[in-house]
């Protein structure tokens, strides 16, 4: 062995050159190895420029859309700017502002309007490392599932203008919550208080307003805790209410199974009323509701992500009893469940796929499915979004599918394609 | 008399350990990280992330905070890595996302290249043999080469072959190898300099197993001794992270 090492070690010498110098001239590394490391040797030594506090880009998008009925088609024409910021403004205080105007153009149901989405408008101010307090507008978001949150309470009433149905995007393109927050952590715990004080009754429709009556319309607190009992049990148990919402306990978990798998769930228990009375504002005694979302997400060793969702909310109406529901009926609740971000029936499958780098690098594919299991109805989106260092272009297509009766049918859209630009400046 | 002649073999495990001293710092610190990525020898993408990585001091391998700088559209995205444990999160939709290793974010680098690891913790060295090889700048050097086997399943490469220079315990060159045997990736370590108290590599060149002309460079610069709180290191702390 030791023989064989020094003969290697003579033929590299002989080979290449005894000095470092010849080595240069007749490397001993492999051919892709050394083709490899001259490429790293030409890469620019371009100088790190930290992160910006700011984000602002801009977006255009340009669809056509097909209406049920008889003079089916319309145009959609939009015009986005979006703007974030993020950053101390004195040694422990960090100021966060984000706003949003869309300005849309369309003959469809609904109809174009220009909407200003103030979506978070805070100070936070780290007492210590282990201690932070946050007052004003924050979007407190809560909840390990992927296509519906039961513990997200906050979502209620939160979107303004929805220009684009990928669940992370309705999450991130909603107002917050005004709070007053405080947040103790432990090397492996975190406990957060919230209050969300009433500050107006309803809501308010006009382009550039706060809309508090749509996120702050009662006094409501939320408590969340989580303990880290390992690295793949990290729980979060939640308790939610106030003046007019009877107290709902939450749960969270979401945990590794395997190197590609991860399981994920979180369940809501407590009195309320059901789904059609809240659509209908019809008085009805509290009873018992539970919600839940369960799920697995798969990746493949080629990038692409796969999640089965399962959806229940006991407030929401069966499918017999959807059936018995008069057509605008149905559409109230329907239009109920989206402003709630609640589910319209008692039961749905989300699926969600997203393959990243599909054939060329920069090119994502997402898609999800949305299958109402009580009325075998869907709604089927489909993205592809290609990335340069400042700008994307993307490709999307909308369907709600079903039979007369059924949820999706009750969508006005059939379908909607659009092309969107967006420009980071 | 003789004995005094032969070549004492070392200890393996000591020598891994060795290496992974040359490439982490003893105490929890900050390092900035851009990756190129080329393809067919063309610039594809480029990344720069800032790392802030501390030591466990119950099982001693790394845990870190990374923060995505550039480009623009994933400025400010948070990843927290402990072990497997990964957990993502993007500031605009408050969302904090478990990941499963398999997950990556970042091209042809796997989440656990671009943060620290201690090899030692994880795997189970085996001295080869003692060998001349090319290092990154096409020098030959005097090298062990260790054979790293996985004590833990789950490590993201189940076996390593590593070369680690004879004189000075720098980390050289390593080959990492799948389950089913075939070679992932070899990375070179190289552009040794001073950093944080001793000579640290401040370049790896990853070449990809399959296809050798899919090429990734992560540049290490901006070292720094940091304060890193047991209390970030968790998923509740993601949406407080904003290092001034």
């Amino acid at each position: 062995m030791r023989l064989t090492t020094m003969a290697l070690a003579l033929a590299l010498a002989l080979g290449y050159g005894l000095s470092a110098q010849a080595a240069s001239d007749k490397p001993a590394a492999p051919p892709d190895d050394l083709d490899a490391l001259s490429l790293a040797d030409k890469a620019s030594e371009a100088s790190t420029q930290p992160a910006r506090p700011w984000r602002l880009f801009v977006e255009g998008a340009v669809g056509r859309g097909r209406l049920r009925g008889t003079d089916p088609s319309f145009g959609i024409y939009r015009g986005s700017i979006d703007f974030r910021f993020d950053d101390h403004i004195a040694p422990q205080l960090r100021a966060v502002f984000s706003d949003r105007l869309d300005a849309v153009d369309s003959d469809g149901i609904p109809p174009g309007d220009n909407v200003n989405t103030v979506r978070e408008a805070y100070l936070s101010w780290a007492r210590t490392d282990h201690q932070i307090f946050d007052l004003g507008r924050v979007n407190i978001r809560n909840g390990a599932a992927m296509g519906f949150n039961p513990t997200d309470w906050f979502k209620a009433n939160a979107l303004r203008a929805i220009v684009d149905p990928d669940p992370a995007v309705l999450r991130e393109n909603r107002q917050g919550t005004v709070v007053l927050q405080a947040q103790q952590l432990w090397s492996e715990a975190s406990l957060t208080a919230t209050i969300s004080p009433r500050l107006a009754r309803s809501a308010d429709s006009a382009t550039f307003a706060l809309n508090v009556g749509a996120t702050n319309p009662s006094n409501r607190y939320l408590v969340a805790g989580s303990y880290k009992f390992s690295d793949k049990f990290n729980p979060q148990l939640l308790v939610f209410g106030g003046n007019d919402d009877p107290a709902q306990v939450g749960f969270n978990l979401s945990t590794l199974l395997g190197d590609a798998v991860v399981a994920f769930g979180e369940f809501t228990a407590g009195r309320g009323t059901t789904l059609v009375a809240q659509a209908l504002a019809l008085p009805e005694a509290n009873s018992n509701q539970q919600r839940a979302a369960v799920g697995l997400t798969y990746t493949t060793g080629f990038n692409l992500s796969l999640t089965a969702e399962a959806e229940y909310n006991s407030a929401a109406p069966s499918g017999d009893q959807w059936h018995l529901l008069p057509a605008s009926t149905q559409q109230q609740v329907l239009a109920t469940a989206q402003a709630l971000q609640d589910l319209p029936t008692r039961s749905q499958w989300f699926l969600y796929a997203n393959w990243k780098d599909l054939m060329v690098r920069r090119f994502d594919v997402s898609a999800f499915l949305r299958q109402d299991m009580q009325t075998s109805s869907r709604a089927f989106w489909l993205e592809g979004r290609y990335a340069w260092d400042r700008a994307e272009l993307a490709l999307q297509w909308q369907v709600f599918s079903g039979s007369e009766g059924t949820v999706y049918y009750a969508v006005p859209q059939q379908q909607t394609v659009q092309v969107v630009l967006r420009v980071y400046l | 008399m003789f004995a005094a002649f032969v070549h004492a073999a070392p200890d393996p495990q000591a020598v891994l350990a060795d290496s992974d001293a040359v490439r982490n710092p003893a105490k929890p610190f900050g390092v900035t990280v851009t990756l190129i990525e080329y393809r067919s020898s063309k610039q594809t993408e480029s990344n720069t992330l800032a790392i802030y990585s501390k030591a466990d001091s119950a099982s001693g391998q790394y845990r870190s905070l990374i923060r995505f700088v550039a480009p623009e559209r994933d400025a400010n995205k948070l990843m927290l890595k402990n072990g497997n444990d990964l957990w993502f999160y993007d500031p605009s939709s408050q969302a904090s996302i478990r990941l499963s290793p398999q997950q990556r974010l970042l091209g042809q680098a796997s989440n656990g290249d671009v943060v620290t690891v201690n090899l030692a913790k994880d795997y189970k060295a085996e001295l080869l043999g003692e060998e001349d090889t090319a290092d990154g700048e096409r020098v030959m050097r005097r090298a062990y080469k260790l054979g790293l086997a996985a004590v833990s399943p789950d490590v993201t490469y189940h076996r390593v072959e590593m070369w680690v220079d004879a004189a000075n315990s720098r980390p050289i060159k390593a080959r990492f190898f799948a389950e089913s045997g075939h070679l992932l990736k070899t990375a070179y370590y190289r552009k040794y300099q001073p950093q944080l108290g001793r000579e640290r590599p401040t370049e790896v060149v990853i070449i990809d197993g399959l296809d050798p002309s899919w090429v990734t460079v992560l540049r290490y610069s901006d070292y720094a001794w940091r304060d890193v709180p047991d209390a970030w290191l968790q998923r509740d702390y993601l949406p407080r992270f904003k290092p001034g």
